[in-house]
């Protein structure tokens, strides 16, 4: 294998969003290292400016439809990654939003905190391109290692400890799984490009690589049976990162799964599918059943989280190109209900310090704008229309149903009946008891932005989905030649689809 | 395929949004009479926008009216679409009708969060049309679940018992779970769709517009299972024995205005009547699935007469006797002729008249009482004559007495269930029987005999405003009751229509004078 290093200018073009992100954050830590008595909001407003600015690059490259690849194929600029890099960029945008009052609870580094979001936002825009087996391993690091300090950033808080720590153990658990899936992967076939691999034989090491890596992707996205890091790690990390740890990464990382699943391994879609459509029922039985159970706020979404993760693995299982454009269309969804939810839980945090179910009593008296949001971003995540919610649902189980995964369909189904019932416990506090102080609760401009932005992707996303759908489904093109839909319905209910 | 006639003017969709722009409006006003009267006259509005409605309706047509359609989501075969039929016209405006005596009625019941409570109404009043007037089965289902939210806070914020928790949160999950059923039911529709227009080179390859379904061959093995999906999701909502428990619980536990609309407006079986039947005839005639469905009606009919019998509280004798007349509905479509078929869907229309009213009394009498036990009562004619007479009125009715609304629907019944079973005929008119009995019983003991405790000291008659509601519904009564051909005219057309994709498998082809006011 020769590698050709040469660069010409159209190739650095390609690269142009990440080089503008980079250089963005280098400014920021000289800004912050040059003026430390800069207020630290300027620093926020800089790194909102920039990412406008990579935002803006990533838009031209979609509308011109600059595409490409780089470095062997290492890195490839298609629609697809772009859909990811954009809908990262706009999660890393609205979180900055989001910690800009947050952040005067940390009593060191509170520059440093917005460097370490854009740094996880670079790397995670790079996994959006990963397109072989070594770039997969290094995009996957470099993003989880800004998170790993992100996640223990409140240095003096046992429980932001303990999470950081449990999820740096567990994490460089699973990057040692994925070196030696990916060594394996390369022993068997000595190939690491996706494309390449499409064409290898399975044996059994080879599966078994495959195997170990779908089990550190599983952790990325936290999926059951890998879950088990996500709700102790979201109830200690500080609210804003568990927001951008719930939505960015599991975005990048269904970008590496739909590329693996989708192209290196699509004539084993048999094998993998049921393997996801295991996955996806604990998924969302799990983390529905434990999210009753929940007395704080942060462990229900995270548990609700889980359980969306399950939702959107019936689309991957699906295996077709309407289950990818259904994934990423659900992705868009969450973006918007879950920042959203995430955002009130911060804003209602940083005003009376606490995040536990029992202190949202009352909050339509307190402040009815939030708690009609929340009602809002809650029922998307629940499916009820004319949200955002309810469209994604109902494209996964189309791009499900088509490939007459009953069993499946039906488990999702019922568990948006159980998770119905937890975010109308949610709403029941918040719009019928009585508060145990009354006094009202004023949100910052910030955060009502972040606010008003989830609301209104939540709605236009429900009521007029057109335009994103035809986003996704262009996103998506280079699925179009994976087995159509099941010719027609199989004459019984076959257990798991057949 | 049916025909479809459009207005020119999106009537449709203004009947749809006015309530709705009216709760957003509400929302912006203080004061709390100036919500009151801007939900009156928001309610009136809407009530004078279905006459018009009505009205400009071709009758003796089987023909969508009003058509309006925008796709909505292509790729997915969504469309906005809305058509009223002989089927749905008549619910639209006993809709805004059933609202604008709700909010007569809530005028001074009301007293906490008054605001809320007509915009969260109003709400409903928007959900509950959508309900009746999409043709595209996601924009139903996207109204169906949509009047969950309301629902669920009318319930729970302003319902007058102490379970009334409970019963929010009951409500909403059960018809939820049955919802989702639905929802696969629909979806399998849809795929059906697909594999045919796939193998006919038929655009669009998805869709979900009942027109355009009614058009695709079903497999009969597959209808069967698509009409028990849709059961679930329409059984719950109705609701039809045995998935009837969260009813009493709702009716009892939420406010008055919430049970009329829960007890007026038959949601569930309307669902039969415009999608199950005509799309899934092969299930529909088939004889499992007819005894099945005819054994739970007789179920339903027998069993809410018996339970209602030995009620001591008037709204519970009330919800009970609501479960029993939608065994009467069921045992009308489930006939599956014309007299049937004809006598349920007036039924439906009946009971938006005789078991509303009936809650708008048990309501009157709440107000005055706290309570509808029958231990708070006894005596009352004395006290308070005109509301003894419109319970007298509106109670014979809800039981058939001729000269009212409730004879010529149940009568149509009975004569269809005669028709297709003499044993459903015969169980029928038993339920006819105990229903005269239960609600006889409790009136003779509520109103006559000796004073009750505590009532010795003056009680109101009904004032105007109440007098207002009590006469309205009296007056539609007596009007279905001895003129009913207007509204069996409405009807005929497209009941004539379902009859004969019944017997023929094909929808008849809608036949529209060239004289009609639109097009």
């Amino acid at each position: 294998m020769t590698f050709n290093l040469t660069l010409s200018g159209s190739d650095l073009l390609l690269l142009l969003p990440e080089m503008v992100l980079t250089a963005w954050l280098c400014v920021v830590l000289t800004v912050d290292f040059v003026m430390p008595r800069l207020p630290k909001d300027r620093l926020a407003y800089l790194s909102v400016g920039g990412l406008g600015v990579v935002l803006a690059t990533l838009v031209w490259f979609e509308l011109e439809g600059i595409t490409g690849t780089l470095f062997a194929h290492m890195f490839v600029v298609d629609r697809m990654a772009l859909f990811f890099k954009i809908f990262i960029v706009g999660a890393t945008l609205l979180v900055i939003l989001v910690s800009m009052d947050y952040v005067r609870r940390f009593r060191f580094f509170r520059g440093e905190y917005y460097f370490l979001v854009l740094m996880s936002a670079l790397g995670m825009m790079f996994m959006a391109s990963a397109n072989d087996l070594l770039s997969v391993f290094i995009t996957l690091e470099f993003s989880t290692f800004g998170f790993y300090v992100l996640v223990a950033y409140l240095r003096d808080d046992v429980a932001s400890n303990e999470a950081g720590l449990k999820f740096f153990i567990l994490g460089v658990f699973a990057a040692g799984l994925l070196a030696y899936g990916i060594s394996l992967v390369f022993g068997e076939t000595g190939k690491l490009v996706f494309s390449d691999l499409a064409r290898a034989e399975p044996t059994p090491g080879l599966i078994i690589g495959y195997l170990l890596i779908f089990a550190a992707l599983g952790f990325k996205i936290g999926a059951v049976p890998f879950h088990s890091w996500i709700p102790d790690t979201y109830h200690g990390a500080p609210t804003p990162v568990t927001a951008f740890l719930s939505i960015a990464p599991k975005g990048a990382a269904f970008a590496i799964l739909l590329r693996m699943l989708f192209v290196s391994l699509a004539t084993l879609k048999p094998v993998w599918a049921l393997l996801l459509v295991f996955a996806s029922i604990l998924s969302m039985t799990y983390g529905n059943i434990v999210a009753i159970a929940q007395r704080n706020i942060k462990r229900l979404l995270a548990y609700s989280g889980i359980a969306q993760i399950g939702n959107i693995l019936i689309g991957l299982a699906a295996g077709t190109k309407m289950g990818s454009d259904a994934i990423l269309f659900y992705l868009l969804t969450y973006l918007f209900s879950n920042l959203g939810a995430f955002a009130i839980v911060v804003a209602v945090g940083n005003l009376i310090n606490s995040d536990e179910i029992e202190d949202y009593n009352g909050l339509n008296r307190r402040s009815p704008f939030m708690a009609f949001a929340m009602l809002v971003f809650l029922l998307s995540l629940a499916g009820v229309p004319p949200l955002a919610g309810f469209i994604g649902k109902l494209y996964i189980f189309l791009a499900a149903i088509n490939e007459g995964l009953y069993t499946l369909i039906v488990v999702g189904l019922i568990n948006i009946v159980i998770s119905m019932y937890y975010y109308l416990v949610v709403v029941k506090k918040m719009y019928i008891n009585e508060p145990a102080d009354p006094s009202p609760l004023r949100i910052s401009a910030p955060m009502k932005a972040v606010v008003y932005a989830g609301l209104a992707g939540t709605l236009v996303l429900g009521i007029y989905p057109q335009p994103f759908i035809d986003w996704v489904v262009a996103a998506t093109l280079m699925f179009s030649n994976l087995p159509g839909p099941a010719a027609s319905m199989p004459p019984a209910i076959l257990p798991f689809g057949g | 395929m049916l025909q479809e006639l459009s207005f020119g003017f999106p009537i449709l969709s203004l009947i749809l949004f006015l309530p709705l722009a009216g709760a957003l409006v509400l929302w912006a006003l203080e004061e709390e009479d100036l919500v009151k009267n801007a939900a009156l006259g928001i309610s009136v509005l809407e009530l004078i926008l279905t006459g018009v409605l009505l009205t400009r309706f071709v009758p003796d047509s089987a023909a969508m009216q009003f058509s309006e359609q925008v796709p909505w989501i292509p790729p997915l075969g969504i469309s906005y679409h809305l058509a009223v039929d002989g089927i749905s016209v008549l619910f639209v405006p006993l809709t805004a009708f059933l609202t604008t005596l709700v909010i007569l009625y809530s005028w001074d019941t009301v007293r906490y969060q008054i605001k809320e409570y007509f915009i969260a109404l109003l709400a409903l009043e928007t959900a509950t049309v959508g309900i009746f007037i999409s043709i595209d089965l996601i924009v139903f289902f996207v109204f169906w679940e949509l009047m969950l939210i309301p629902s669920y806070f009318l319930i729970k914020l302003w319902g007058g018992g102490v379970e009334r928790q409970y019963a929010a949160l009951k409500y909403v999950l059960y018809t939820l779970l049955g919802s989702v059923f639905m929802l696969v039911g629909i979806v399998l529709l849809n795929l059906n769709y697909h594999d045919w227009a796939v193998t006919h080179h038929v655009e669009p390859i998805y869709s979900f517009d009942f027109l355009q379904l009614l058009t695709t061959p079903i497999p009969a093995e597959r209808q069967v299972l698509i009409f028990w999906l849709m059961f679930m999701g329409l059984a719950f909502k109705a609701p039809i024995f045995p998935f009837h428990t969260w009813l009493p619980d709702a009716l009892i536990e939420g406010p008055i205005g919430m049970a009329v609309i829960l007890a007026g407006i038959k949601l569930g079986t309307y669902g039969f009547m415009r999608f199950s039947l005509p799309l899934l005839p092969e299930a529909s005639k088939s004889q499992s699935v007819v005894t099945v469905v005819m054994g739970l009606a007789l179920a339903a009919i027998l069993y809410g007469a018996i339970v209602a019998l030995i009620q001591p509280d008037l709204r519970r004798l009330l919800a009970f006797s609501s479960i029993s007349h939608l065994g009467f509905v069921l045992l009308g479509l489930f006939a599956l002729n014309y007299q049937g078929l004809q006598g349920g869907l007036l039924t439906m229309v009946n009971l938006g008249f005789t078991t509303a009213g009936l809650f708008f009394l048990a309501g009157f009498l709440y107000v005055r009482r706290h309570s509808t036990q029958l231990s708070a009562f006894g005596g009352l004619a004395r006290k308070v004559p005109v509301l003894a007479t419109f319970l007298l009125i509106i109670g014979l009715a809800s039981i058939g007495l001729p000269g009212t609304n409730g004879f010529v629907g149940e009568f149509l019944v009975l004569l269809g269930a005669f028709s297709a079973y003499w044993v459903y005929g015969v169980v029928g008119v038993t339920g006819v029987i105990l229903g005269a009995a239960y609600f006889l019983w409790y009136y003779e003991r509520a109103m006559f005999g000796p004073l009750a405790q505590g009532l010795t000291q003056t009680i109101q008659d009904l004032n105007a405003r109440e007098k207002l509601i009590a006469v309205s519904l009296s007056v539609m009564i007596f009007w279905i009751g001895l003129y009913p051909a207007p509204f069996l005219r409405i009807m005929n057309g497209s009941v004539q229509a379902l009859v004969d994709r019944l017997e023929h498998g094909q929808m008849a082809t809608a036949q529209v004078s060239a004289t009609t006011p639109h097009e």
